[in-house]
């Protein structure tokens, strides 16, 4: 990218002699610009076929609008609701003397581990005959009916998994507030409660509102829960009408697509015109004594943590521990041997290490772009990136499939590893880009130069100074979107070569065929390991992620 | 004197500095404008200006890492930066301490030391001799969060210096310390740059540190060099005003024909240098001296221990800043006469 006025060739080697530290170099311009489009070809191809295809006078059917108008109606709900929680645990276990603070504050993200199909299936199957609550209750004579099922039990389950989304940042933020700006508040004549309004509560509000669009992406894409509380949504839709009626599911994912993007962009546009103060203090924040509100407080918190964390996993492990007594017991064998298991653990291992190597490694180079140089190149491809995290699993998924039937001279993809692994870095590619260039920016530009002065060429300096200085940030990037790999359910269902079985497609599976025993163990399985990897990630390395 | 790198065999002599018709400009007005300025091996030179007037970028364009618009840069006889050709700066052989240090933070001090020697000398002795210098042998295999600010300085100080640079350039090397970490470190290093004999360029924006450490000084202004000289010629005959005021205190009486004697408020005094039209008389607070008698009263009183500067109001004219002994004999509101007591001032055209 050299800008050559239409003069002398002295001057143009001038012009050329000025490409400074500002401009980015070629490789690295023509990199990214390489990555984007790439990432933009999903969601190109979607758009490029709902209007070939005629799925755009579909869309002016009202039946054809009531799922997009229950897909938003969802994740509004969901979005209020995990932004009230969300926050209102954050207060208290970092700004309040709640009891066993520390204990909560490890605690209260943990619901992440659930991917959000097992933490409905959880809840599904414990409401069942045979499942905890539906029999820990028939002790006592009764017959319990209640199911969960429709808006109501998508919005629970989505709200229960969904609501560290909006903790972290939240509780982060409340964290490194600096306690200046309340003892100001309150030396120029604030109540305590009017601090937290006047100041506490907007210096968090962008905060919040990272949180709740994270939570939208993450209810509007949402497959698994949707599927089993029987609510329709756009996924629903275009998941049932993939194979016979094309145009119909691509006109849906269009309408997802549309949705997802235009919600980021408002966010973003919002978000550019706030103003928050730089947090620099390392001073500890002022501390709310609750008094007799401990109690309740702690109650609360209790309960959710109880209902989000412990009780899927009961659930899960009920219905696991039975199936291997039944076996023990030679009543019924179990449809899964240690070999399935090994497998699928494997795989899914496998898979989201790759997954996470390769994205950390094609995200370098934007994160380079973006902390190193200032150009419009940058912000377009970021936003590409950023395009390709709102696009939901599902459209990613099915936008492959169809791309690799029908492009023919890339038919030897279908149904191949590079494509599963591809679909995962559009889907997951944002949440390396965000560590990276944090990683990027932590190494100082002097590091370089004096690097460089000391004869160091670009490769050595690369290997010697930046990879180690930015290791602690790229292996948290890598952490974040191994945890995503694996926890994905439409993407690797859809997309996943023939015969190779990850633990969610197992567990899908599983689950409807009706062998919940299997799906018990099957789960634990995996949120066993997605725990180590979340409390490694969140609990231990929060600052890397900032 | 001590043989500069230690063993007699591996003596480098150092290079000059040559820069000639230097521009620099980014997007906006230009921060460097034809520059040109020659350096003696061996010279320790301080580029002096106020924030924002080039001297930084200078520096890196020195080093390779700016790229200027126009202009040379020659390291002794080599030219490493002219139209069309461009060294990188890994390959330039100049050594810079950065403002902070810029220590590599996951290698241990040695290892920082020894990383820009050649791949078969990294091993050798050489990093340790470069620790030996600046004294801090003891601490190499610290790492470097574990130092203090000016412990980090001397260890970047020996990285530079251990591959043997022709040039050794110094980027505000003690601006991040606190005030009697900065006088002690600064004794060091210049006694360290004297001994060694290293050409060395240092950026600064403290009067005093030009003064105190360069043979000669540059004063840079709005991209251009104002002047260059020995702090002696900047204090004694500044070439502008401008110079005037930002090196030291200054009193300035307007003079409508300086030439032999001028007619102040503070009465007739001795033109040395003068000009043609209508100039300022510099004088020195130190050229004048606090007088029985009552033209003026005493304002202000800043007492510094080793003199005190006192301000007075003159009935008939300005306020003036005359630098007396610590032994105070003044308080504020007294009444007193000012009289001239140096040898001769200069004349500043307007």
């Amino acid at each position: 990218m050299t800008t050559t006025p239409k003069t002398t060739p002295s001057a143009r080697r001038v012009a050329r002699y000025q490409t400074g530290t500002g401009r980015p170099p070629w490789q690295l311009s023509g990199s990214a610009v390489f990555i984007a489009v790439l990432f933009a070809l999903p969601g190109g191809y979607v758009v490029w076929r709902a209007i070939t295809g005629g799925s755009l006078s579909l869309l002016l059917e009202g039946r054809a609008l009531r799922p997009l108008w229950r897909t938003i109606q969802l994740a509004v709900l969901v979005s209020v609701s995990t932004a009230i929680l969300g926050t209102a645990l954050a207060w208290l276990t970092v700004r309040t003397d709640l009891p066993l603070r520390r204990l909560w504050r490890v605690l209260a993200p943990l619901p992440l581990v659930y991917p959000s199909f097992i933490g409905a299936a959880a809840f599904h199957s414990g409401l069942t005959p045979g499942g905890i609550v539906h029999d820990l209750v028939g002790q006592f004579g009764f017959n319990l009916e209640l199911r969960l099922h429709g808006l109501t039990g998508a919005w629970l389950v989505l709200t229960l998994f969904a609501y560290p989304y909006v903790y972290l940042p939240v509780a982060a933020r409340l964290a490194t507030l600096p306690s200046s700006l309340e003892e100001n508040a309150r030396l120029l004549g604030d109540r305590p409660f009017q601090v937290f309004r006047r100041v506490v509560l907007p210096q968090t509000t962008s905060s919040i509102a990272a949180g709740s669009l994270l939570v939208f992406l993450y209810t509007v894409s949402d497959f698994g829960a949707v599927h089993l509380m029987r609510f329709e949504t756009l996924t629903q839709t275009i998941y049932r009408n993939r194979l016979f009626d094309q145009t119909r599911a691509f006109g849906m994912a269009f309408l997802l697509l549309a949705l997802a993007l235009l919600v980021v962009a408002a966010e973003r546009t919002v978000a550019r015109r706030s103003a928050q103060i730089e947090v620099t203090g390392d001073r500890s924040p002022l501390n709310v004594a609750l008094g007799l509100w401990r109690i309740p407080a702690a109650a609360s918190c209790s309960l959710i943590v109880g209902l989000a964390l412990f009780a899927p996993a009961l659930s899960l492990a009920d219905w696991g521990l039975f199936g291997w007594l039944q076996q023990r017991r030679g009543l019924a064998a179990l449809r899964l041997d240690w070999g399935d298991l090994a497998s699928a653990t494997w795989s899914t291992v496998w898979i989201s290490s790759v997954t996470a190597v390769i994205a950390v490694a094609v995200m370098l180079p934007i994160a380079y772009l973006l902390a190193r140089h200032r150009s419009r190149l940058g912000g377009v491809v970021n936003s590409v990136v950023i395009a390709g995290f709102a696009m939901p699993g599902l459209v990613v998924a099915i936008s492959l499939i169809f791309w690799t039937l029908h492009a023919s001279p890339f038919e030897f993809l279908i149904g191949s590893m590079p494509v599963l692994v591809f679909a995962y870095i559009v889907h997951f590619g944002a949440q390396a880009v965000r560590t990276a260039q944090v990683a990027v920016t932590s190494v100082p530009k002097r590091m370089d130069d004096a690097a460089r002065l000391l004869g160091a060429n670009r490769l050595r300096r690369l290997i010697t100074v930046e990879l180690p200085i930015m290791a602690p940030g790229l292996t948290a990037g890598a952490g974040l979107v191994m945890l995503s790999t694996m926890k994905e359910l439409p993407a690797t269902l859809l997309v996943a070569p023939m015969g190779f079985r990850t633990l969610t497609v197992e567990i899908w599976d599983t689950y409807e065929a009706l062998y919940l025993a299997e799906m018990g163990i099957l789960a634990l399985v995996l949120v066993a390991i997605s725990a180590v990897l979340t409390w490694y990630l969140v609990v231990r390395r929060a600052n890397h992620l900032a | 004197m001590m043989n500069i790198w230690g063993t007699p065999d591996d003596a480098v002599a150092p290079s000059g500095l040559s820069v000639r018709d230097l521009s620099v400009a980014y997007e906006g007005p230009p921060v460097l404008i034809d520059l040109s300025l020659d350096i003696a091996p061996g010279e320790l030179v301080a580029l002096l200006g106020p924030s924002g007037c080039g001297k930084t970028t200078l520096l890196r364009t020195i080093a390779g890492l700016e790229h200027p618009a126009s202009g040379s840069v020659a390291v002794g006889n080599r030219v490493v930066t002219s139209n069309g050709h461009f060294v990188p700066p890994e390959r330039r052989r100049i050594g810079m301490v950065f403002q902070d240090g810029a220590l590599f933070p996951h290698l241990d001090v040695r290892r920082n030391v020894a990383y820009g020697l050649p791949r078969s000398e990294r091993n050798s002795s050489r990093a340790n001799e470069a620790l030996d210098m600046v004294g801090l042998s003891e601490v190499a295999n610290r790492m470097p969060n574990t130092l203090s600010g000016g412990q980090q300085q001397r260890v970047a100080l020996a990285r530079a210096l251990a591959p043997r640079p022709g040039v050794l350039l110094l980027d505000e090397p003690f601006s991040n310390l606190d005030t009697t970490l900065r006088l002690r470190v600064r004794a060091e290093m210049h006694r360290l740059l004297v001994d060694l004999g290293v050409t060395t360029v240092f950026v600064t924006h403290d009067q005093e540190e030009a003064f105190v450490l360069g043979d000669r000084v540059a004063v840079l202004h709005e991209g251009h060099l104002a002047q260059v000289g020995t702090p002696d010629d900047l204090y004694r005959r500044p070439a502008d005003r401008w110079v005037a005021t930002f090196v030291g205190d200054a009193n300035l009486f307007r003079c409508n024909r300086p030439s032999g004697s001028c007619q102040t408020p503070i009465g007739e005094i001795p033109v040395l240098v003068g000009s043609d039209g209508p100039a300022d008389l510099l004088l020195r607070p130190e050229d004048l001296a606090l007088t029985e008698g009552s033209s003026g009263t005493v304002e202000l009183i800043e007492y510094y221990g080793h003199d005190a500067m006192v301000h007075v109001q003159l009935d008939n004219g300005p306020s003036l800043k005359v630098r007396t002994n610590a032994d105070l004999l003044h308080r504020r509101g007294d009444r007193v006469a000012v009289s001239y007591i140096g040898s001769g001032a200069v004349a500043l055209g307007l």
